[in-house]
């Protein structure tokens, strides 16, 4: 009773509870249809119906419906209000594949409260199926394909339906994620034609594929043959049976094949002529096989009418034929070795070993006859491929066999020539190129018949010896490929020699690359000279071994650190290349770059600096001023030297001996005592061609105070140190001469001398071995400095032994009187002064002479000096001088001391020889 | 058998090719109804002589598969056990015209095919493990239903013959096993003969 009770209450609490979900889960409203699916681009309406209860229970109406889709609300211009409690919305070409429709309404306070949603969901109806097959794969169920259309964006079943004309069999439903493809599930009936098509549908509608009616038994695919086996016929070493196993198709069907086979190492496969094969077999044999030839066979099969699919192909088998003897010779070929005995050639004989082609079996052994002409043979057999045999000068035909287990090969013969034989007749016009990735030789053949054509090659190195490789090309052959292992980027040397019926002709060779490259390194450029506006660039040729290919050019880059680079081109067969057009003190960078036909590749930058000058644009500057500065200094020179006289008497007037003088010779007795040095040679006797003058000046009223006192203090000094000289003499005026003496003790001695020099000689005894009628002293006014012959008594002496040769010619002396206090300009002055003067008339002399002597007659320089002069207008006056002695005497010199204004007077002495003048 | 439900004709087959079915059907007059799910194949005649090829060809090996399959005494014993001497076989004369091979022709399948069919399930009973044995009864069976198809469609279309008559042998699903095999073996040995005299018919 209480078990009935609980079941009672818990039946009325799941009614309760079951009853209020029902209530709050109850819509307010519905939206029609409650799941569409429309066609994209299609127009759709849907509809909100509100309940009643709805209405009063919020005070609502269908106007305050809002419709939202995706969250999103829709435009009022959308909606249309059919009555109180509906309104409908209307979207236009729907593109979205999925949208989410809510019907909601406004409650009091704006608060939006969903009514119903939905999903709209949109697409395409599905195309028509179309490119309908099926196959039936032997021992399985029939399968059927097609192309189903446009993507639907719907979810589309595709069925495959199928039946007999008298029944229909189960559909086939593709699978989800194969929906172009059906596999039936009934086993396949043959001789039976069966409809096949396809059915697809979707929410926006169905539609079928084009029905295709055929027999199963022409879709077939048969299992491919089985057990394929191989069998070698040992009596026909071409040919190779085969035999199968069919599939079990056979029975039902009648197949043909297809039979491909191939050598082992062969990629391509040869097929059986198919007409061979049209029918159902178990086995076939091949014809026309290599001998001693692995091959791999393969086998498919179909329906006989070509209905149907060809089988998968079978399992491979291999076979290899029978032996046959070698269909050809070997390539055969020699070298001379160098050897030791003059009698003897050292001849490797080489050959290649037969392919396995020609081979036809393994290789047993190969016989070598060597023949010399008209001789006895020798036979070899050799296992390996070369052959070292010593041959005399004599001429050698050499054959060649291989062997295998069935037989002999043809014999290759080589002849051998002697050793005076000449080679001649080369192949002509020889190239190669290559194609193809492999490295083809072509050439012209000789007008000649060619028995064959050695091709040999090797590589060439800076660092491996060349190690050549070759083969042999039949004598109709004019274009070949090496076979040999060539690889990229190297230069090959390949040489051709054709080999005639009585030995080989003339090698040509030829280089060839397999692949260029660019190189590996680039051009070492370097300057050879650089000059102010060029630079001559030189490199090496790169070496074989990094050219990966035939340089073609070079290319230089020069450029200066803020300029462009410029690139110039140079042929390949160039070492150097001269750089213009530079700028003087730049900073260049440049480098090379060598190319192949592949690309080229830099060498590293070198760095250079154009000269400020040219070479030899110093040497052009300082050459000519150099030249002319010395043609200057020379004319100059020349000139001074034609000027020599006048310019003498500007810078080194002669001074007149003051030992010569008329005074010395007043005074023959006086001892000599100095020697005239060298100077004195220019007033030697016959030199003398100046008039002696003495300059006085008339009209200065100084009186020199100062020469007066440097006199006494030389009489002084005189008298300690000679003691022949006296105090008689003596100039009152200081007296300046030019320092002619080139000793420094002579310019002291002149310096000392210019000061105040009183020129006065004690004579002893008769001038000139002459004793004198009385020993007088004779005084000289000059006021010249002392000459070096009052310092050498050498001089006089000189002077004396030209006396005594007889060689007697008047001496000329004659002082020069100067009382201007300068040493420098009044001299010069003076000097054109008498320059002029010199120049005059020799009347205008003797006139000027006698003016001089009156006036210094009246000038008041000192008692001893006024006598002086009056003792020399004596001598004017005692001693008349015709015209003609005067001319005998050249004016040695002339002294002016003339200021301005100041009148000159010229004191003229001459000497008579061995005469005394008057005292 | 869900398949050979559909169509007209199949119905009519349906309902004599059940196991047991015994009393044969008349030849359906003229002017019974003919019609197909969609035309018959021009190629008709072809492909029955191909499926009785076919057939011929398999009746051996599916003889031999049957009682090797059985197990001895039937290898051993085949002229006892297995001899051609079922007296209910449906009666085929080559020398007939062809309407008359084809009506005969279509009992004679419908009798072999509905045997078969009783022999199939028995074998999967009795000797389950003979996959290679339940293949050739299938794909006997198989190609049987796709002749019978054929035969019809070529009565159908050119004889106009919408229905025939058939006989079914008897029902062994009350028998024993061994009953169930010789009975069985006696169907596939005289199958063979039948078929191969059938064929050379056609």
């Amino acid at each position: 009773m209480s078990t009935l009770r609980i079941w009672l209450v818990q039946a009325l609490v799941i009614f309760l509870t079951a009853e209020s979900i029902a209530q709050l889960l109850d819509p307010c409203g519905y939206i029609y249809p409650e799941s569409p699916v429309i066609q994209r681009g299609s127009n759709f309406t849907a509809v909100c119906v509100l309940k009643e209860e709805c209405l009063e229970r919020y005070h609502v109406n269908a106007t305050y419906i809002v419709w939202k889709t995706n969250h999103v609300a829709v435009p009022k211009e959308q909606y249309t209000i059919i009555n109180r409690t509906t309104s409908s919305v209307t979207f236009t070409n729907m593109a979205s594949l999925s949208v989410q429709l809510t019907c909601n309404i406004l409650t009091y306070g704006q608060l939006e409260q969903n009514v119903y949603g939905i999903n709209i969901l949109s697409g395409f109806p599905p195309d028509e199926p179309k490119n309908l097959s099926c196959i039936v794969n032997e021992g399985k169920k029939m399968m059927c394909q097609w192309d189903p259309g446009r993507e639907t964006y719907l979810e589309t079943n595709f069925t495959l339906k199928s039946e007999w004309a008298t029944e229909k069999f189960d559909d086939c439903v593709t699978k989800r994620g194969t929906p172009t493809l059906c596999l039936v599930n009934y086993p396949p009936v043959y001789f039976v034609n069966i409809e096949v098509w396809v059915e697809a549908a979707n929410a926006l509608g169905k539609v079928t594929s084009e029905h295709i009616n055929f027999d199963p038994v022409d879709r077939v695919k048969p299992n491919p043959p089985r057990n394929l086996t191989v069998n070698t016929s040992e009596e026909m070493s071409t040919i190779l049976k085969l035999t199968w196993i069919n599939p079990s198709i056979k029975n039902v069907i009648r197949l043909k094949y297809n039979i491909q086979y191939r050598t082992k190492d062969a990629s391509t496969w040869s097929q059986v002529p198919p007409e061979d094969t049209v029918a159902t077999r178990s086995s076939f044999t091949i014809q026309d096989l290599k001998p001693f030839t692995e091959y791999v066979f393969r086998i498919r099969c179909m329906k006989e009418d070509n209905k149907g699919f060809w089988s998968d192909w079978s399992e491979e088998a291999h076979g290899i034929t029978y032996e046959d003897r070698p269909s050809k010779a070997p390539s055969f070929w020699y070298k001379i070795n160098p050897s030791h005995i003059q009698e003897y050639r050292s001849v490797q004989l080489i050959w290649k070993t037969l392919p396995a082609s020609e081979a036809n079996g393994k290789i047993l052994d190969y016989e070598v006859i060597v023949t010399q002409w008209k001789s006895f043979s020798q036979n070899y057999t050799v296992n390996d491929t070369e052959l070292i045999v010593n041959l005399t000068h004599n001429r050698y035909v050499i054959t060649l066999t291989a062997r295998n287990l069935v037989g002999k090969s043809d014999a290759a013969v080589i002849i051998i020539p002697g050793q005076h034989f000449k080679a001649s007749h080369p192949v002509v016009d020889l190239k190669a190129f290559p194609k193809d990735n492999m490295l083809w030789v072509e050439w012209t053949a000789p007008h000649k018949y060619v028995r064959k054509y050695i091709l040999e090659w090797c590589v060439l190195s800076d660092k491996l010896p060349c190690i050549p490789d070759w083969q042999q090309e039949h004598g109709s052959v004019h274009q070949t490929y090496l076979r040999g292992n060539l690889v990229a980027s190297k230069c090959y040397l390949i040489t051709v020699t054709p080999v005639y019926s009585i030995g080989p002709g003339s090698p040509e060779s030829v280089k060839a690359y397999l692949k260029q490259a660019a190189p590996s390194k680039g051009p070492i450029v370097r300057t050879k000279k650089v000059g102010k506006n060029e630079a001559v660039l030189e490199w090496d040729r790169l070496p074989v071994d990094v050219q990966n290919g035939f340089i073609r050019n070079y290319s230089i880059f020069y450029r200066t650190i803020v300029g462009n680079e410029t690139v110039v081109n140079v042929d390949s067969s160039h070492t150097e290349y001269t750089l213009s057009s530079l700028s003087s003190d730049t900073l260049y960078m440049v480098r090379m770059a060598a190319y192949t036909d592949e690309g080229g590749k830099d060498g590293p930058e070198f760095t250079f600096t154009t000269p400020k000058f040219a070479q030899g644009e110093i040497e052009a500057i300082v050459v000519p001023v150099c030249l002319a500065f010395l043609l200057t200094t020379l004319l100059g020179v020349l000139f001074c030297f034609n000027k020599r006289d006048l310019i003498k008497k500007h810078i080194w007037p002669n001074v007149p001996d003051p030992s010569k003088s008329h005074i010395a010779q007043w005074s023959p007795h006086t001892p000599p005592r100095h020697n005239f040095n060298s100077k004195d040679q220019i007033y030697s006797d016959g030199n003398f061609t100046d008039v002696s003058v003495v300059e006085i000046e008339a009209n200065d009223k100084k009186p020199c105070p100062d020469d007066l006192k440097s006199l006494e203090l030389f009489k002084k000094e005189k008298i300690s140190t000679e003691g022949h000289s006296s105090g008689i003499g003596g100039s009152s005026c200081m007296s300046s001469s030019r320092p002619s003496i080139s000793s420094s003790d002579e310019n002291e001695s002149a310096q000392n001398t210019a000061s105040t020099v009183q020129y006065s000689t004690v004579v002893h005894s008769g001038y000139r071995h002459q004793v004198p009628s009385v020993q007088v002293f004779s005084r000289s006014e000059s006021t010249q400095p002392l000459l070096d012959s009052e310092e050498r008594p050498d001089d006089l002496q000189l002077v004396d032994n030209v006396d005594i040769s007889g060689d007697i010619l008047p001496r000329q002396q004659y002082f020069k009187q100067n009382c201007s206090q300068s040493e420098t300009s009044p001299d010069i002055s003076h000097f054109e002064r008498s320059d002029q003067i010199s120049s005059g008339n020799e009347e205008d002399f003797v006139r000027l002479k006698q003016q001089q002597v009156s006036d210094h007659i009246s000038q008041s320089c000192g008692a001893e000096q006024m006598k002086m002069f009056q003792e020399v207008s004596a001598t004017g006056a005692f001693g008349p001088v015709t015209e003609g002695q005067v001319e005998q005497f050249e004016p040695v010199g002339m002294e002016a001391a003339i200021d301005e204004g100041i009148p000159k007077s010229y004191l003229p002495q001459t000497v008579r020889q061995g005469g005394y003048m008057p005292q | 058998m869900k398949v050979l439900a559909a169509g007209v004709v199949p119905l009519l087959l349906v309902l004599h090719w059940k196991h047991g079915a015994a009393s044969p059907l008349p030849i359906t007059p003229v002017n019974a109804t003919c019609a197909t799910r969609h035309p018959c194949h021009g190629n008709l005649m072809n492909q029955i002589k191909n499926q009785l090829a076919q057939l011929n060809g398999s009746a051996n090996a599916l003889f031999i598969s049957y009682y090797t399959a059985q197990g001895e005494p039937f290898p051993n014993n085949l002229d006892k056990l297995c001899g051609p001497n079922m007296t209910d076989f449906p009666p085929f004369h080559a020398n007939g015209t062809e309407k008359a091979k084809l009506v005969e022709l279509y009992r004679l399948v419908a009798y072999l095919g509905a045997s078969l069919g009783n022999v199939t399930r028995d074998q999967k009973i009795l000797n389950p493990n003979a996959l290679s044995l339940h293949s050739k009864l299938n794909a006997t069976t198989d190609t049987m239903r796709g002749l019978l198809s054929n035969v019809l469609c070529r009565l159908c279309n050119k004889y106009h013959v919408g229905h025939v008559d058939v006989t079914y042998g008897p029902d062994t699903a009350g028998k024993d096993a061994f009953q169930k095999k010789k009975l069985g073996c006696q169907l596939l040995g005289t199958y063979k003969q039948v078929i191969s005299l059938v064929a050379q018919a056609f």
